[in-house]
């Protein structure tokens, strides 16, 4: 470079590089630390629990749609809240297909496994879908970027959601689940999972959301591989 | 110069995506809502690390080659700007092919890889500008 030859223009310029190294270094430090990182804390030699796939719908439906999601993943809250809705009215609802959650925590989301246990110990009190709707539609009010005490945020959505406080707080308190939650990150994995949401629908697994339209298309396909052409006939639309 | 300067602007973003493949930050601040589905996806893996973890590497090099080619006895030498046109054609080539993964294959967009991609390209037009200008 021509400007190179300025000696004190190129101080200049290294003391530039400095400036902006410090800001950048300096941005990244205060992410880390707003963030809470440091990643989740959950025991490495936490015991391998039952993986629990929680239902929707009737267990005789003709196709299973099982779903693979992360509570604190906003794929998965862009599903739950745009899609899901869909799913239920015109396919869980009509009998066409019943839904298999399983819960599959991803490492970087630190706040996670505070909603997971939320959820199973809402499942507890027979109200897992109500805690999953609320974790999803709520999701930035408390992520890992939101706050560093999830567990506040998940008994006061107990209390909201009627559910006894007590049992609740007990349960959540005690984090019994987590063998279990950890179990079902096992279990995606095993199934080849590497994403979230994903979804296995008539014996195939599909990465990242889908909309209702394709969902729709897919349950057909497997009523028809099935032999039940006509159910989706006076199906849902 | 502004090459370096972009390489070291692209360096802070590659460490950002590296520093979520690493736990180290809950969720990716992420306007248009798909930087996490990518950085998630079995994509964001190449040769068995974190693609963020090659564009660190990729912006150190950049970077060192860049400054090196601003000091006095380098400004010469046509061979440095050469390596700069080397060095931003590869992250090009590497940049589209991950921009094709995000519009054609995961169908999503992580805002920092598109900005990490202009970047590069601004490096190029501008590595490329400074070769002609030194022959």
């Amino acid at each position: 470079m021509a400007n190179s030859k300025k000696p004190a223009l190129q101080k200049q310029f290294t003391v530039l590089l400095v400036v902006i190294a410090v800001i950048g270094a300096a941005a990244l430090g205060w992410v880390a630390t707003r963030s809470g990182g440091g990643g989740v804390a959950v025991d490495p030699n936490l015991p391998l629990g039952t993986a629990q796939a929680f239902r929707l719908g009737n267990p005789d439906a003709p196709v299973k749609i099982v779903e693979f999601a992360d509570f604190e993943c906003p794929a998965c809250g862009q599903f739950a809240m745009l899609t899901k809705p869909d799913v239920h009215e015109r396919l869980v609802k009509t009998g066409l297909a019943s839904v298999e959650f399983y819960v599959f925590p991803l490492p970087m989301h630190a706040n996670t496994w505070s909603a997971s246990n939320a959820a199973y110990c809402a499942n507890e009190q027979g109200k897992f879908w109500e805690m999953h709707d609320r974790l999803f539609y709520t999701m930035d009010l408390w992520n890992t970027q939101a706050t560093k005490n999830p567990d506040k945020k998940m008994k006061q959505y107990a209390a909201e959601l009627g559910l006894d406080a007590s049992k609740f707080d007990e349960c959540l308190d005690s984090q019994r689940h987590y063998p279990n939650i950890k179990a079902s990150g096992a279990e995606a994995e095993r199934q080849g999972i590497g994403e979230t949401p994903s979804f296995i629908i008539g014996g195939k697994k599909y990465a990242g959301s889908l909309p209702y339209d394709e969902i729709k298309r897919l349950v057909d396909e497997e009523l028809v591989r099935l032999g039940k052409a006509d159910t989706a006939k006076k199906g849902a639309k | 110069m502004l090459i370096a300067v972009l390489a070291l602007v692209g360096l802070f973003v590659a460490v950002y995506l590296w520093m979520f493949k690493l736990g180290l930050i809950g969720s990716l601040s992420c306007k248009i809502g798909g930087c996490d589905k990518v950085n998630t996806s079995p994509w964001a893996m190449f040769l068995g690390q974190p693609v963020a973890f090659w564009g660190v590497l990729y912006y150190v090099g950049t970077f060192a080659a860049a400054y090196a080619a601003t000091l006095e006895r380098f400004a010469a030498d046509r061979r440095a700007a050469l390596l700069l046109v080397g060095l931003t054609g590869w992250g090009v080539l590497f940049s589209g092919y991950l921009t094709y993964l995000e519009a054609a294959v995961i169908h999503a967009w992580c805002q920092w890889c598109v900005v990490s991609a202009i970047i590069i390209c601004i490096m190029f037009v501008l590595a490329v500008w400074e070769w002609r200008r030194a022959e």
